[in-house]
């Protein structure tokens, strides 16, 4: 059932469009950091009544079609708020503590501002738009607003990692519009008119007549393209310099959510080309196999790493192949992947607040100098250490849960093969992981530690707490026992991947 | 209205050829400049005979006026305030840059051949060239070492994403391409702007020398 | 008139008019540079004179020394016999001749480098290898526009294809022509040795690429070097203007006065490139070349996916 609420998605845009505009007005670092902190907040309350008016009454459609908001994006569209929030709370300490230390100006507090909220706004763009067309218009919005966050701080290194951001998925995502092109031919042959060729829930209603050649081609061009954005191997290599280059909230937002906003597009496809080349299977075999090098590669990246930051980062690399894996192998996997996309959104920003934090007390992202620091800053070394067990896969917590139901689509399968390599990849990424996280907690120090400028250490306060034990406990709940909403919710959003009603 | 078509395509395929053998940053973006204005005229020559709209002649000028007169206003900018290197310093040389594009058109044109696209005999020159103009500014961003040059690469293989788009789809809903527009345009102000700082952090605009991270 | 006595007398101007054209570059320079400039008949001067005279031959050289100018002047009279020559038809031509032009260049070239080497001097054979180096490169770019032109007339001989080549093919396929042309004046420039790759008139043997390879021809010798010279520029430019102008009135004198214009303008225009551009450095030269061959390409690659 459609319903026409130009009104609930307008929001969407305009709240974070507006908050960028007055944060370049505001007059001192730290209101912008609460403005930006209020602005998230109207967001998320715009969002919520988007996202319950699309559970209770179904689908949303606005603006003649060219807004949709269904289960699938309503899904994303809660996870990039709760990342979005969780950030820009984050980020009021993060950057509190800076501009305390005199390394964060009203201008650089001003970009921020904009930026931040200008990316928020182009995502959610990329999230309710129906049109392909202004899905890439979204993307590539958040590629060249988000370049610069990179390098808020200015030195060589973020320099260089923004240019290689910049480029790399600029190039990328050009493809992914290649793509679009070719699937908007496909639509012209299918004499869709002019004004639908683009807009997905047209294309969905005609895809078994759409051209399978084309729609192949389109696919394979936007799963580079996007891929790139997505970071899935062997289209990953700007990643992990651009996520350890950034400051920490900006890199819990990259992972949390950048990456799988450019996932979501190839997401979206899926079911158009599945219908249009007969449901054999041909994409999400591509998607399995994208997926599984995207977890083998970042396994042996993450094998020899010690920069904290670039660890995760490439964690970020596996986690997209895992998410990849699990829709490709179909059946309960696409479920499961679902539900590995909120657990990895919630569980990787907590690594990187932890992670950016201990940098600013020690200088440093060496994970052999970070060693032990559970004890001398025990709230964060603390939630890297949990959030490290998490992301790995330790038991109670959802992340193993998701895991786990990945294999068992590919045991449902058959597909032994598919199930060993990525064994084989969890448990590197496992015992590599594990050494660092329990270094984290009980290690000695290797090198004193030497720190330019270390920041002065404050006590934590109430909400920097709730910041790392709230999403930890949700993970653990959610992990022990899945609600039924929530339930409910991954159903629908898988059948939509899956071409269901 | 095809021979005008055929011009126009065989004059971007020279003027992509040029720009592979051009060795001054200036000139190459005076030639892509050119690109632009020529492209801008390729909508309103592909539907002359339908006439043409007020959109299309609102779409074709902001085309030439973002792709041949800003684009190129903002490079040279960023080349003056940059203010170090003039010459394109390529690691494959200009010779070897010639072959290598006048393989991609030939792979172009062998390739759209075989491909299952939509029947468009007299725009047959259109997707080969459009295919092969976005190889040809593939091939700039991975074979120049200059920053400006690649941002160029990727102005080049736009404007062949832009011709494959006229070529493919018959009517692109203005929003969409006014978004697309907009979006070529920030990401070439962004580009110059990080070329800005970079040359100011690094006293040079050298792409190849940035390989500091690793791993 | 018949069609084969029309051919002979425009052979025969051919063969006189000829030594004009290096001429009408020569004013053309001196008007660019402001001086009076030596007169259009001054290469008949120069060949008569040098007749006259008689040629000195070093002790090191032997038989091929002598034997360079006039092989190469046949060559280039042999070519002449399969161009056609204004109002599409040539005495000789045959399918496939077109090959047969490109080696009798050849061979002329090989003489000429042959001749050169055997004299044992290292300027000479500094310039044989430019020369070498410089036409490799050319031949293609030749080859392939000539394959450009056949496949879009549908004829393999030079008489068929400027003989199907007419205005009309300048309306359906300009992008091609044009791409030919413009490679063919290359051609033309490497050929003959002019500016932007060579420069007739320097006089510094170091940067030198065909002058110095007959510095040790005299007499009647180089007077067969210069008139096959001129001869070879003359022929060039018959196909070159063939394509920029492909008029077939009928009527021999219209299209006979077309050809002359042609050669003329040409002339002109060589002048003009001579006057305005400074030679390229000798590295730049291949890539100059190159872009010759992949216009030639282009435009056979427009002609072969071009409906039949």
């Amino acid at each position: 059932m459609l319903m026409e609420m130009s009104w609930l998605l307008w929001p969407l845009l305009i709240v974070p469009a507006l908050g960028a505009l007055v944060c370049l007005l505001l007059r001192s670092p730290k209101t912008v950091l609460a403005g930006v902190c209020a602005v998230v907040a109207a967001e998320a309350v715009a969002t919520g009544a988007a996202v319950w008016a699309v559970f209770a009454h179904g689908p949303v459609e606005a603006c003649a079609g060219w807004f949709y908001l269904d289960a699938l994006s309503a899904y994303h569209l809660a996870i990039l708020l709760a990342v979005f929030g969780l950030s820009s709370v984050y980020a009021w300490f993060y950057f509190g503590h800076e501009e305390r230390a005199g390394h964060f100006s009203l201008r650089t507090a001003r970009r921020f501002g904009a930026l931040w909220l200008g990316s928020l706004g182009a995502m959610a763009l990329v999230l309710i738009s129906n049109n392909l067309g202004v899905v890439w218009v979204g993307v590539e919005a958040t590629t060249l607003l988000t370049a610069f966050l990179i390098c808020l701080h200015r030195s060589p290194g973020s320099l260089e990692a923004m240019w290689k951001y910049l480029i790399v998925c600029s190039v990328g995502v050009a493809f992914a519009f290649i793509g679009t092109l070719l699937i908007g031919a496909a639509a012209g042959q299918a004499h869709l008119p002019a004004g639908d060729a683009l807009l997905w829930t047209r294309l969905r209603d005609v895809a078994p007549d759409l051209n399978p050649a084309l729609l192949k081609m389109a696919f394979i061009f936007m799963l580079v393209g996007y891929g790139t954005k997505a970071g899935l191997a062997p289209m990953h290599n700007w990643l992990p310099d651009a996520h350890s280059q950034a400051p920490a909230p900006v890199s819990a937002v990259f992972s949390g959510f950048l990456l799988n906003s450019a996932l979501y597009c190839i997401l979206r496809c899926l079911p158009l080309v599945e219908a249009a080349t007969g449901n054999i299977g041909w994409a999400t075999g591509l998607l399995t196999l994208v997926g599984l090098v995207s977890i083998v590669v970042a396994a042996a990246f993450i094998l020899f790493q010690r920069d904290a930051k670039r660890l995760l980062a490439y964690s970020s690399v596996e986690h997209m192949g895992i998410i990849a894996l699990g829709v490709g192998l179909g059946g309960v996997g696409v479920f499961a992947a679902m539900f590995h996309v909120l657990n990895h959104s919630l569980c990787k920003p907590l690594a990187f607040f932890s992670a950016g934090r201990l940098g600013q007390r020690f200088g440093t992202h060496d994970l052999g100098v970070l060693a032990g620091a559970a004890r001398s800053a025990p709230l964060w070394g603390g939630g890297l250490f949990v959030s490290l067990l998490a992301l790995i896969g330790v038991a109670p917590f959802a992340i193993f849960m998701s895991e786990f139901l990945i294999l068992k689509a590919a045991v449902d399968k058959g597909d032994f093969l598919v199930m060993a390599i990525f064994l084989a990849g969890l448990s590197i990424v496992f015992v590599a992981a594990l050494r660092y996280a329990i270094a984290a907690a009980w290690g000695k120090s290797s090198e004193q530690p030497a720190p330019a400028q270390p920041l002065p250490i404050e006590k934590s306060t109430l909400i920097e707490k709730a910041l790392v034990w709230a999403p930890l406990g949700l993970l653990l709940a959610v992990g022990l026992w899945m609600p039924d909403f929530l339930r409910e919710t991954l159903t629908q959003a898988s059948g939509i991947i899956t071409g269901g009603p | 209205m095809n021979e005008p078509i055929d011009g126009l395509m065989v004059l971007l395929v020279l003027l992509n050829l040029w720009l592979l053998a051009s060795s001054r940053l200036i000139a190459c973006t005076r030639i892509v400049a050119a690109e632009g204005i020529a492209l801008g005229l390729l909508p309103l020559l592909l539907s002359w005979d339908q006439g043409i709209s007020g959109r299309l002649w609102f779409i074709a000028a902001a085309s030439v006026i973002i792709r041949g007169v800003i684009f190129p206003q903002l490079l040279l900018k960023a080349l003056r305030q940059a203010n170090v290197q003039r010459e394109v310093e390529p690691f494959v040389g200009y010779s070897l840059s010639i072959v290598i594009g006048v393989l991609t058109l030939a792979i172009s044109f062998w390739l759209i051949s075989r491909l299952p696209l939509p029947e468009t005999p007299h725009l047959a020159l259109l997707l080969p060239v459009a295919l092969s103009t976005i190889l040809i500014g593939l091939f700039v961003i991975i074979s120049r070492k200059i920053a400006i040059n690649q941002v160029l690469g990727y102005l080049v293989m736009e404007n062949g994403i832009y011709v494959l788009g006229l070529a493919l789809v018959k009517e692109i809903p203005a929003l969409v391409e006014l978004g697309v527009l907009l979006d070529a345009f920030v990401g070439v102000f962004v580009m110059t702007i990080a070329t800005y700082h970079i040359s100011r952090e690094f006293e040079h605009l050298d792409a190849d020398q940035l390989d500091s991270l690793k791993g | 008139m018949t069609m084969n006595s029309t051919t002979i007398l425009n052979l025969a101007l051919s063969v006189v008019l000829a030594p004009l054209l290096p001429g009408v570059i020569n004013r053309t320079k001196a008007f660019f540079a402001g001086r009076k400039g030596p007169p259009l008949l001054q290469l008949y001067y120069d060949l008569w004179k040098l007749l006259h005279k008689g040629a000195v031959y070093s002790r090191t050289t032997s038989w091929v020394f002598r034997l360079g100018p006039a092989l190469g002047l046949a060559a280039v009279l042999t070519a002449l016999l399969i161009v056609p020559t204004g109002g599409g038809s040539s005495l000789l031509g045959f399918d496939g001749d077109l090959i047969l032009l490109a080696g009798l260049f050849g061979l002329m070239r090989f003489i000429t480098v042959l001749a050169a080497l055997d004299t044992g001097s290292a300027f000479e054979g500094m310039g044989a290898s430019r020369e070498v180096t410089f036409s490799a490169l050319a031949e293609p770019a030749f080859l392939l526009g000539l394959a450009a032109l056949a496949k879009l007339t549908g004829s393999l001989s030079l008489t068929g294809i400027f003989g199907g080549l007419t205005v009309e093919s300048w309306w359906s396929a300009a992008p091609e022509l044009a791409l030919v042309a413009a490679a063919m004046f290359l051609v033309f420039l490497v050929e003959n040795a002019r500016i932007p790759v060579d420069d007739p008139n320097t006089h510094l043997e170091l940067t030198m690429i065909h002058e110095v390879m007959v510095l040790d021809h005299g007499g009647p010798d180089f007077a067969f070097i210069l008139y096959g010279a001129a001869l070879k520029m003359w022929v060039m430019g018959m196909i070159l203007v063939q394509i920029v102008l492909p008029a077939h009135s009928g009527t021999w004198l219209v299209d006979l006065a077309v050809l002359l214009a042609g050669l003329l303008s040409l002339g002109v225009a060589v002048g003009t490139v001579e006057s305005t551009m400074a030679r390229l450095r000798m590295v730049r030269v291949p890539q100059l070349l190159v872009t010759a061959g992949a216009l030639s390409v282009v435009a056979l690659v427009l002609v072969l996916r071009r409906p039949v």
